[in-house]
């Protein structure tokens, strides 16, 4: 493997992790704005105490491709930033109103004005970012934007406005929203599992539909994209994907729990996986590679270096915190978040 | 507006915003860690309700820093493509460890918060500390980046071309070092005076109770610490600035003319593009600045106009930061000699009050205008002297739209944090309440919506 191949291998983890982690999050603020029913306010603060502890932490996988992007691919980094501003500017506002809001909603009292306040802006930006983020990968994939190097030379518009950078950008919302219900199941019992199984299965089959139809737009909107998905390893994980994701549909249509997480973010990961697959060795389909965008061998080379001196203190970290309220699994399966709340 | 004052004036606006609550991302784990610490040793209570009370709070305003750094790092693409691509590959090593040193500082702050009720007061405490290096260290890593901004180091530009990039160089460039130390100094005095200034305000108002008044010792403890190291810092600063950014220093100081002996002017006003009438010290700059009555300082006249930055707003800023320094220094001294008079009965005085209530305000003023010196003094270069600002910025239109977009999201967000805190003295005043109530803790009883 070359110095690129190995950055863009961790670019790529990046964004598997930041999938399964915050998506999850956001999938949350998707349920959130989607709760109906006899039990909207128990689904809400199911997710709320779900989300709560792990959202900041989540939230950093994403810096963390962002700034492989621009140490490894500044030019990249400069040409994707400069041909989806739109897009990623919409991300950004995004992220910004979803964390506040979210922070407000978790550190004021219960019922206050302000909680009530921050309810929407939360779940609305939580549809809004996974879906601009979606855009931006079906528009890097899609063969639209033209660039040289660092320069851009399509449109303000080019690329994120196709069909095929469009229903990316649906695929990243029907993966949160199948994660999220994913990771409720064995966090609640009852009524309110019943409500997320429903929840994760109409997502599961929605993903397998959209994914589905995303080969044949693919071939008529993003030509060059569709050509890699005929190389085997490409092949492979796809139906490897298809597998796992008909296993998550299995395992959910037949009331399991334990497993339903791990699978659905198998599931997730594989979608990832097959994209970056096809799209190696492009960071811009068609015109930048790994190699056109990285940056000096040394920085690289360093940046590779740096990279396990700062898992060694990172890993067992997330292994404490994912420990330490893993147990509140456990903790609540005595005292379901499905029962009413006491009244204080 | 076009693209390159919009460009700027949201990355100022992001930066501003920013820049409030990194000092308390950075102090309050410092703070925490002392509060929690003395509990343990001393086995009083009170100390780890102190503590404990700061703690949703800490959570909100990390949660704000935190999102608000992510617009950060987003618009160094979004606004200075050019300039990334030029300068990413030198200079994103720090970055990149900056993102491992947050991401641990986040996974550390989540376990403190959520781990009141979860892990022994001790394995508690123990989490403070990863929390704290953590903090200081991905300051000192975005700093070291910003510092190669004003020091480029680590490359070299062979026919406009950037060649032999040594990201380990450009890392530890001639200003890391005392830049990094300023700015993780200015996070702790900082923190200590907000801190500080909450408590006396509620003490000024008759509503704080025993926790309150020890809740003023603890952070005014870390102020008093801080601030004159901080000023010892400042001079190191101003020093290595006068040797290795004269252009820089000359606005700082507005010294228009290169002079042998040059006086020290304080304050002015801002006439055209010059300072007029400040305050002269005789002999002052130069001494200050080479530790030499008669030292020559360059003016700025030793350059053409179009490479100057501008002159009135750096040195306002300049003297606005250095005087905040000093009336902190004041109030720090005022509050522990006042308190050493009277040790057990020392109550603390309504001037007192006010005058620390002041102090907290005079941070964020020394913190913001700090920065502003740093960046504005820096102009027009954005890598002194390798890169201007304008080569840096996006070819992009509409950037103006985004920069309307986020003011009008950032004074939601404050307003939002104005009504989200003005509850938290209620419920930190208790003094006799359960040390443990669901409020103190991260989160709060569960909502129905």
């Amino acid at each position: 493997m070359s110095l690129e191949q190995g950055a863009g291998a961790v670019a790529v983890a990046a964004i598997v992790m930041y999938t399964i982690f915050a998506g999850a999050d956001f999938g949350g603020g998707i349920w959130t704005l989607l709760a109906w029913g006899p039990r909207k306010g128990e689904q809400r603060n199911a997710l709320e105490r779900a989300i709560g502890p792990v959202w900041e932490t989540n939230h950093v996988w994403l810096i963390l491709l962002v700034v492989t992007l621009f140490v490894a691919f500044p030019a990249a980094y400069a040409a994707i930033f400069t041909a989806l501003y739109v897009p990623l500017f919409i991300a950004l506002l995004g992220i910004v109103a979803r964390g506040a809001a979210f922070a407000f909603r978790h550190y004021s009292t219960s019922g206050s004005g302000l909680a009530r306040l921050s309810l929407r802006p939360f779940s609305v930006a939580s549809v809004l970012t996974p879906f601009a983020f979606g855009v931006t990968i079906g528009a890097v994939t899609g063969g639209h934007i033209r660039v040289d190097g660092a320069n851009v030379a399509s449109g303000a518009f080019a690329g994120w406005l196709e069909p095929f950078s469009l229903l990316c950008g649906l695929i990243g919302l029907l993966l949160c929203a199948l994660l999220a219900a994913a990771y409720m199941i064995p966090r609640t019992d009852g009524d309110l599992q019943r409500d997320f199984r429903r929840r994760a299965i109409a997502s599961s089959l929605a993903l397998g539909v959209v994914t589905t139809a995303a080969i044949p737009i693919a071939h008529w909107n993003a030509r060059a994209f569709a050509d890699e998905l005929t190389i085997g390893s490409v092949l492979a994980v796809m139906a490897a994907t298809a597998c796992v994701g008909l296993a998550t549909l299995v395992l959910l249509s037949r009331g399991h729990s334990t497993w339903v997480p791990v699978f659905a973010a198998a599931t997730a990961a594989g979608v990832v996986l097959s994209w970056a697959l096809a799209q190696s060795p492009h960071l811009i389909t068609p015109g930048l590679t790994l190699q056109q965008a990285a940056a000096p061998d040394f920085t690289v080379k360093s940046f590779l270096i740096a990279l396990p001196f700062g898992s060694a203190i990172l890993v067992p970290s997330l292994v404490l915190l994912y420990f330490t309220f893993s147990r509140d699994v456990f903790h609540d399966a005595e005292t379901p978040v499905g029962e009413p709340p006491a009244k204080p | 507006m076009n693209t390159l004052l919009s460009a700027r004036a949201l990355m100022g606006l992001s930066l501003a915003f920013h820049t409030v609550f990194t000092p308390l991302g950075i102090g309050m784990p410092l703070l925490l860690l002392l509060a929690e610490g003395v509990g343990l040793k001393t086995g009083d209570p009170r100390y780890r309700r102190l503590a404990r009370s700061w703690t949703p709070v800490v959570g909100l305003l990390f949660a704000v820093g935190a999102v608000s750094g992510t617009v950060i790092s987003f618009e160094l693409g979004l606004l200075w493509p050019k300039f990334m691509a030029y300068a990413g590959g030198i200079i994103g090593m720090p970055f990149s460890l900056e993102g491992f040193a947050f991401f641990t500082e986040a996974i550390f702050l989540a376990i403190y918060i959520y781990g009141w009720d979860r892990l022994s007061p001790l394995a508690h405490w123990l989490c403070s500390i990863p929390l704290s290096i953590s903090a200081a260290i991905s300051a000192v890593f975005v700093i070291a980046a910003n510092a190669w901004m004003n020091e480029p180091a680590g490359f070299k530009l062979v026919d406009g071309k950037v060649t032999d990039v040594n990201p380990w160089a450009a890392m530890f460039n001639r200003a890391w070092f005392h830049e990094a130390l300023h700015g993780t100094l200015a996070s702790y005095v900082t923190t200590g005076f907000a801190v500080a200034a909450v408590y006396a305000f509620l003490i000024y108002r008759g509503r704080g109770g025993k926790q309150a008044h020890l809740g003023l010792k603890v952070a005014m403890a870390m102020a008093a610490i801080a601030i004159p190291l901080q000023i010892v810092s400042g001079d190191l600063s101003a020093r290595a600035v006068a040797t290795d950014q004269p252009i820089k220093f000359a606005a700082m100081e507005a010294q228009q003319t290169t002079q042998a002996g040059a006086p020290l002017r304080i304050g002015g006003l801002p006439l055209g593009s010059e300072t007029k009438y400040p305050v002269e010290i005789p002999k002052g700059l130069s001494l200050l600045g080479f530790g030499n009555v008669n030292a020559t300082v360059t003016g700025l006249d030793s350059v053409p106009p179009a490479d100057r930055p501008n002159e009135p707003m750096t040195h306002l800023s300049f003297d606005m930061m250095v005087g905040s320094g000093f009336a902190m220094l004041f109030i720090g001294a005022w509050f522990w000699w006042s308190w050493w008079r009277r040790r057990a009965s020392f109550v603390p005085g309504r001037w007192l009050l006010r005058a620390v209530a002041a102090g907290g305000v005079l941070g964020f003023v020394a913190i913001e205008a700090g920065w502003f010196v740093t960046e504005l003094g820096r102009q027009p270069w954005l890598v002194h002297g390798y890169f201007r600002t304008s080569q840096g910025v996006t070819d992009r239109g509409g950037i103006e739209v985004f920069f309307a977009l986020f003011t009008l999201l950032y004074i939601v967000i404050s307003a939002g944090l104005v009504a989200a805190l003005i509850r938290w003295p209620r419920q930190a005043d208790d003094d006799d309440g359960p040390p443990t109530s669901a409020r103190s803790e991260g989160r709060v009883d569960p909502h129905v919506s």
